[in-house]
């Protein structure tokens, strides 16, 4: 367990080197979100908004703005996560992905370790935009003093878990950028990111479904906007904990079959 | 004719100082460098420390300007007549950049070539008989990702001689070849400016593939041109030592003696060496030669000789000597 | 010209059919599709067909889903310009064959030509995927103005092709590609009218979208293909096109040469 800490510890340092001198984490993780909020605020103008529109079945029309927040702030903790196993497949190309598979590293150390560090370079934008949630959005409504902490916990936890998940994924796929099309795109619209899933039809709804994210939002909607108890959020987190614990058997599953097709192959390209 | 006149180039280099500080530092990397090309001869660009050579050549194929100084191609300037430049003179560079690696052997020669005006039949032929001349013939339809270093360094030459280019800047181009691979280039390099006419210039680090090739060296400190002559001339003008050794079955006090008296009288020095199987290995340097006055006295002394060689010092003992000298 | 255009186009082509782009490909014509789903969702789920008032004055048509959904294939088809053309002179610099390419005494507008002629082949199927797909979500083609429509389709080639000679020389300038481009896709889709009308903007931030060839573009290709609108009727958006087009060339021109130079000093400095 100390051994692991300190794999973890080793990780996250040798990524923050790695990565957060870039400018890239401003922009990817605070300009561009920015501006593709305001789009998605915007997005809605052309509709009938106030007291009386069909919105109001789904969500208050005051609550618009912070329902979008909330759906941005969860998109932009897993959309940390999704570049930085992008990042991945360029270690496997630069060969340092070779060093670590001879090391006697924990794999999972490693793949969560990653995971958790790109989430700490995160952190401070949570802050941001929670603090902007605060004072420039109406509609807050809290379920206790507890609610943002665990709001911050339960994506922490969900968002390491996708991520480890896509770095397995990213690592041995070819082309990872085409991975990142088909399952960070979607999530935009399915997840409940900028619509609510509740109004979708039962297809879109199974999509919905498939994403961590989208429950992760339903909690942290729960938990900000409509104060809801902690019973009453049992089911929710139920379900949320249950498809957290099917990708974390798939990553591990995947991992393993993926170092022995290498061993096998020499080649780490598994698909 | 290239002439090179007077040419300097100072790069600007940008130093970041956190954030948003930077500062802007001047880096000469050539000074006032003049020399000519000619048809039918090799020249050979050595540097001592870190000498701008590759800038010398993309200056001379008209890729980078130089801040001052001219350069003339066949009368043309490199700067303003560029276009009429670059039909004539061509580079290779060492390594496994300038082919794009998704394409065939020869689908890259099609592209360059159609890039330099050709086309049609003239292309076709003169693609083939590229190939067939840096051995590629067979490989031509493989893509150049699967090629292995020696064969992406032909293609190389290949493209850079797609234009039938007048004058060719070849960089280090046997940088991480295996050495036959690099002996069979070097022949390469030498027919194409004796029975092809063409003005080469060459960089390469390897010294003895300059002394080798090239009629006549340059050598550059700095951007600044220190020395310029004949491979042979450097070497002698530099009044080096010849070391002349010989290796004899025993070695009496006389001889020794003798020896040492001999060394002295030529204003040299002496070293003997006693060698594993029992011999002595006597090593004597100077500026002149010993040959024969060394020959005599271990005749007198009746003494056999083993084995005799002379070792005259070669470019690269010029390149040291000046690198020991300016403090390298 | 045309012979270094032609080599380019065959090049590159050989270049797609051995290592195809499907990334980018499908990328493109997922955000397109996206955007058609979005469209779909809000329209029919969330909002139950109930339209702003303004919407109608500001569009003349009270067809959002048309609007939507040509906006997102119209931006699908501008980013994917865009990106192959000004990636070309910095992939070169990346895999190093840009020196072999500025060695020789070709035009670098026949070199674009053709890169932009190649190109057209990849973005006019995204574009026709999205609109297929968009045609089963509720995209209206009925009143369509077919020629004038592929008119303006075809101009707007030639205006983003203007824009991606100044990203060209951003991106060789930043010496990177992704944030340089993905800032600039940011800004384009909140300010150009790609998903709700200009005029909703606050003042100040409206004349950003008079900047970008996307929005007069999507503007006159909306009212061609909505209204069926003949070509003469968008000529004020056609000229405010070519005068964007003729600021950018002379821009994307100058820019691309400068960067030349600089990025050859840069890479033996």
């Amino acid at each position: 367990m100390k051994q692991l800490g300190s794999l973890l510890l080793a990780e996250i340092i040798k990524e923050h080197r790695h990565s957060f001198h870039s400018k890239m984490i401003y922009f990817s993780l605070l300009v561009w979100p920015v501006i593709n909020f305001v789009t998605a605020y915007y997005s809605f103008a052309p509709f009938r908004m106030g007291a009386d529109s069909p919105l109001a079945r789904f969500i208050s029309y005051e609550q618009l703005p912070l329902f979008l927040l909330t759906g941005y702030l969860g998109y932009i903790f897993y959309w940390c996560l999704v570049q930085s196993s992008w990042q991945m497949s360029f270690e496997r190309q630069a060969g340092t992905m070779e060093m670590i598979f001879i090391s006697p590293v924990n794999r999972f150390a490693f793949l969560y370790g990653r995971s958790l560090s790109s989430l700490i370079e995160g952190v401070w934008l949570f802050f941001c935009f929670a603090l902007l949630a605060l004072f420039f959005v109406d509609g807050i409504q809290l379920s206790g003093w507890w609610a943002p902490p665990l709001a911050f916990l339960i994506l922490l936890v969900s968002a390491i878990v996708w991520g480890g998940f896509l770095c397995v994924l990213f690592l041995f796929s070819r082309d990872a950028s085409f991975l990142y099309t088909v399952l960070d795109e979607p999530m935009l619209i399915f997840s409940g990111v900028r619509l609510p899933p509740m109004a979708f039809p039962v297809w879109a709804k199974v999509i919905s479904f498939c994403f961590p994210l989208t429950y992760a939002l339903q909690l942290i909607r729960e938990l900000l906007m409509e104060g809801a108890s902690l019973q009453a959020m049992l089911p929710s987190m139920g379900l949320l904990a249950a498809v957290l614990l099917v990708l974390v058997t798939a990553t591990v599953v995947l991992l393993r079959q993926a170092e022995k097709h290498m061993k096998k192959t020499g080649n780490m390209v598994m698909y | 004719m290239l002439i090179a006149e007077n040419v300097r180039k100072v790069y600007r280099v940008k130093e970041k100082k956190g954030w948003f500080r930077q500062q802007w530092t001047e880096v000469e990397a050539v000074a006032d460098l003049s020399f000519r090309m000619v048809p039918g001869k090799i020249i050979g660009l050595l540097g001592i420390n870190g000498a701008g050579k590759t800038t010398t050549i993309k200056m001379c194929s008209t890729l980078l300007t130089p801040t001052s100084g001219t350069i003339t191609v066949d009368g043309y300037d490199a700067v303003k007549d560029d276009r009429f430049v670059k039909a004539k003179v061509n580079m290779i560079a060492g390594g496994e950049r300038m082919l794009y690696w998704r394409l065939t052997g020869r689908e890259n020669l099609q592209y360059f070539g159609s890039l330099y005006g050709l086309q049609g039949q003239a292309l076709r032929d003169r693609i083939d008989s590229l190939l067939l001349q840096v051995g590629l013939y067979e490989a031509a339809n493989t893509p150049v990702e699967r090629y292995s270093k020696g064969m992406k360094q032909r293609l190389q030459i290949a493209r850079g001689l797609i234009n039938d280019p007048h004058y060719l800047f070849l960089d280090e181009p046997t940088l991480g070849l295996d050495a036959p691979i690099a002996r069979q280039l070097r022949k390469h390099v030498s027919e194409l400016a004796s029975q092809h006419g063409k003005a080469i210039l060459l960089t390469s680090h390897y010294i003895h593939e300059v002394e080798e090739l090239c009629d006549e060296v340059y050598i550059i400190d700095k951007g600044r041109l220190v020395a310029h002559d004949t491979p042979e001339h450097l070497t002698k003008s530099l009044h080096l030592d010849t070391a002349l050794q010989v290796v004899i079955p025993s070695l009496s006090d006389s001889l020794d003696y003798d020896l040492r008296q001999l060394a002295l009288d030529y204003g040299g020095s002496r070293e003997i060496a006693e060698t594993d199987e029992q011999t002595w290995e006597v090593t004597l340097r100077g500026k002149t030669d010993m040959t024969t006055p060394l020959l005599s006295l271990l005749a007198a002394h009746q003494s056999p000789v083993l084995r005799l060689s002379t070792q005259q010092p070669s470019l690269e003992d010029v390149i040291l000597h000046m690198a020991d000298r300016r403090g390298a | 010209m045309f012979h270094v255009a032609k080599a380019t186009f065959i090049r590159n082509t050989r270049v797609m059919i051995r290592a195809y782009p499907w990334s980018f490909v499908i990328g493109h014509i997922f955000s397109g599709v996206y955007t058609v789903l979005f469209a779909f969702f809000a329209y029919h789920y969330v909002f139950a067909g109930q339209l702003d008032e303004n919407f109608a004055h500001f569009t003349d048509s009270s067809d959002y889903l048309s609007y939507a959904i040509l906006g997102g294939a119209f931006y699908a088809f501008a980013v994917s310009t865009l990106m192959n053309v000004s990636r070309s002179l910095i992939t070169e610099l990346r895999e190093g064959t840009l020196e072999a390419v500025l060695l020789t005494p070709s035009l670098r507008r026949g070199y674009f030509l053709g890169n932009v002629a190649q190109q057209l082949m990849r973005t006019l199927f995204e574009f026709s995927v999205i609109v297929f797909v968009g045609a089963l979500f509720g995209l209206t083609l009925s009143h369509t103005n077919v020629w004038s429509a592929v008119l303006v389709w075809i101009l707007s080639t030639g205006a983003f092709f203007c824009q991606a000679l100044v990203l060209g020389s951003l991106m060789l300038w930043f010496r990177d590609t992704y944030i340089t481009q993905n800032t600039l896709f940011a800004v384009m889709a909140f300010v150009s009218g790609v998903t709700f009308p200009i005029p909703y903007l606050p003042e100040w931030l409206q004349p950003l979208g008079l900047i970008m060839p996307l929005a007069p573009a999507l503007d006159a290709f909306r009212q061609c293909v909505i209204q069926g609108a003949p070509l003469h009727a968008v000529s004020p958006q056609l000229f405010h096109m070519a005068a964007l087009s003729l600021v950018y060339l002379v821009i994307g021109v100058w820019g691309i040469r400068k960067m030349e130079k600089r990025v050859m000093e840069s890479i033996f400095g």
